[in-house]
């Protein structure tokens, strides 16, 4: 029953069968699944056409996120602006007239599938983050399950890291905003340091930190080398602690 | 001029002299590309935004320019091998590492701070503009990696700095940057000088050395 496992979480979770949001539905399972899980297969997730004795809503929240996974699919076959309607309709396997119920434009769909691919991303990282006590674990387990995400989903990665850039000044505005969000996981890091490790803290410093990881993260995935997120997790530690716990106690956490 | 042989010439085409682009009005297009650009997103852009926004003719336009992705190029070009000169210049004129990376980031913040529109279209849009314009920028942030890889040399502790932290600690300087930006504040730009020099000298020569550059 559950799809948490395949490589693509969107599309994989239509056949759920539930209308809880994407999240949830992951959520309601910590459990991680093996890495080697097969992928769930499409057709299988496919509700069937015609009558199905289904309640109308149910098929309507149903193909609005198949339009979303439709669009993630496409995107990374084309890139956003190659992407066309006709594109997200064919992954999504439903009719141009379906996609207009739901969406105006490819803008309005993208904007779906990336605040869907956020509010999961953000969901994840804050779990990690309020599992550890002390404050340097907590960053290091926020920034491992951000890279184990993106590089579970390599899709999502690009869609959300990379197209969103190029997908017109809603999206990049929505893009600063998620990025900036993780500005306060940082910030607690100066609770309880010393007033001259404080004196060494600029007001944008947690901006800097947030700014150079992600440039680190969306390069590769840029790249097409989204697999080499995970080596960076002792760089990124080692880099975003520093300031706070100075280097040397920094690359001690990060590579513990 | 010690930092000569350690930086890179800039790939693709020879920069344009500031001088040769302001005769030829490819300034002005250039210019015009940018401030369009910062409005719509680089995809809707066209060029007749463009020619219009310059107040010259479409001729004129297909004289400098081949197509909106050539004049984006030409306006990346611009930019880049503008604020990588200055930054050289600036640094070249002082000593120790940590002075001439003083020196390298004002030269820079004053840069964008003068050239709002061309800074944020590089930082922003050269993802959207195609494989040329994303190598191009890749080669560019290149060059300021090596400038910030010299402080390697004045730490005792340089080897064991992870390999990625000259690319981030751009990442975090264009990212400060790019909201000033993004909030359309370029005057606060140049205010950033203390904040991104402690930022970037930390890692290499701890806090506490790095506070006494940045805020002498």
């Amino acid at each position: 029953m559950r799809a948490f496992g395949s490589k693509n979480w969107l599309i994989s979770q239509k056949g759920l069968g539930s209308s809880g949001s994407v999240s949830s539905v992951l959520l309601s399972d910590p459990v991680k699944p093996p890495v080697d899980a097969p992928d769930y297969p499409p057709e299988l997730a496919r509700l069937p056409p015609g009558r199905h004795g289904l309640p109308r809503e149910f098929v309507s929240h149903n193909q609005r996120e198949r339009l979303i996974a439709g669009l993630a699919e496409a995107v990374s076959e084309n890139g956003y602006a190659g992407t066309t309607i006709a594109h997200i309709t064919r992954h999504a396997a439903v009719s141009r007239r379906t996609f207009y119920e739901h969406f105006n434009s490819k803008d309005e769909c993208f904007v779906a599938a990336y605040d869907s691919v956020m509010s999961e991303l953000r969901q994840r990282v804050g779990d990690a983050f309020d599992q550890k006590e002390e404050w340097p674990r907590a960053v290091r387990a926020g920034i491992a399950a951000m890279l184990e995400f993106l590089v579970a989903e390599p899709h999502l990665a690009r869609l959300s890291m990379v197209e969103a850039l190029v997908a017109g000044p809603v999206v990049v505005e929505r893009y600063d905003a998620a990025i900036q969000s993780l500005v306060p996981y940082f910030a607690a890091g100066r609770e309880g340091r010393s007033a001259k490790v404080l004196a060494g803290l600029s007001p944008t410093t947690e901006e800097a930190l947030v700014g150079g990881m992600v440039s680190l993260i969306s390069r590769r995935i840029f790249a097409d080398r989204t697999e080499e997120l995970e080596a960076l997790l002792p760089d990124l530690v080692e880099f975003t602690l520093t300031p706070y716990l100075g280097s040397a106690e920094a690359a001690r956490v990060a590579r513990a | 001029m010690a930092y000569k042989s350690t930086t890179r010439p800039l790939p693709g085409r020879q920069p344009l002299s500031r001088e040769f682009i302001v005769r030829h009005q490819r300034a002005r297009i250039v210019t015009a590309l940018a401030i369009e650009i910062s409005e719509k997103g680089y995809r809707k852009v066209t060029v007749a935004d463009i020619v219009k926004r310059a107040a010259i003719a479409r001729n004129t336009f297909y004289e400098n320019f081949r197509s909106k992705e050539d004049c984006f190029l030409a306006a990346q070009e611009f930019a880049m091998s503008a604020a990588l000169e200055r930054v050289v210049a600036a640094a070249g004129e002082l000593e120790e590492w940590p002075w001439r990376v003083r020196a390298g980031l004002a030269a820079f913040l004053e840069f964008v701070a003068e050239e709002p529109a061309l800074a944020r279209t590089c930082m922003v849009e050269s993802l959207s503009a195609g494989p040329a314009a994303v190598k191009y920028y890749e080669e560019s942030q290149q060059a300021f990696v090596s400038l910030f890889r010299l402080g390697r040399d004045v730490t005792p502790h340089g080897e064991d700095l992870p390999e990625t932290l000259e690319e981030a600690i751009i990442g975090g300087v264009f990212w400060i940057v790019y909201q000033r930006l993004a909030a359309a504040e370029p005057a606060a730009v140049p205010e950033l000088l203390a904040e991104v020099v402690e930022f970037a000298l930390t890692p290499y020569i701890g806090a506490e050395s790095a506070r006494e550059v940045a805020a002498p």
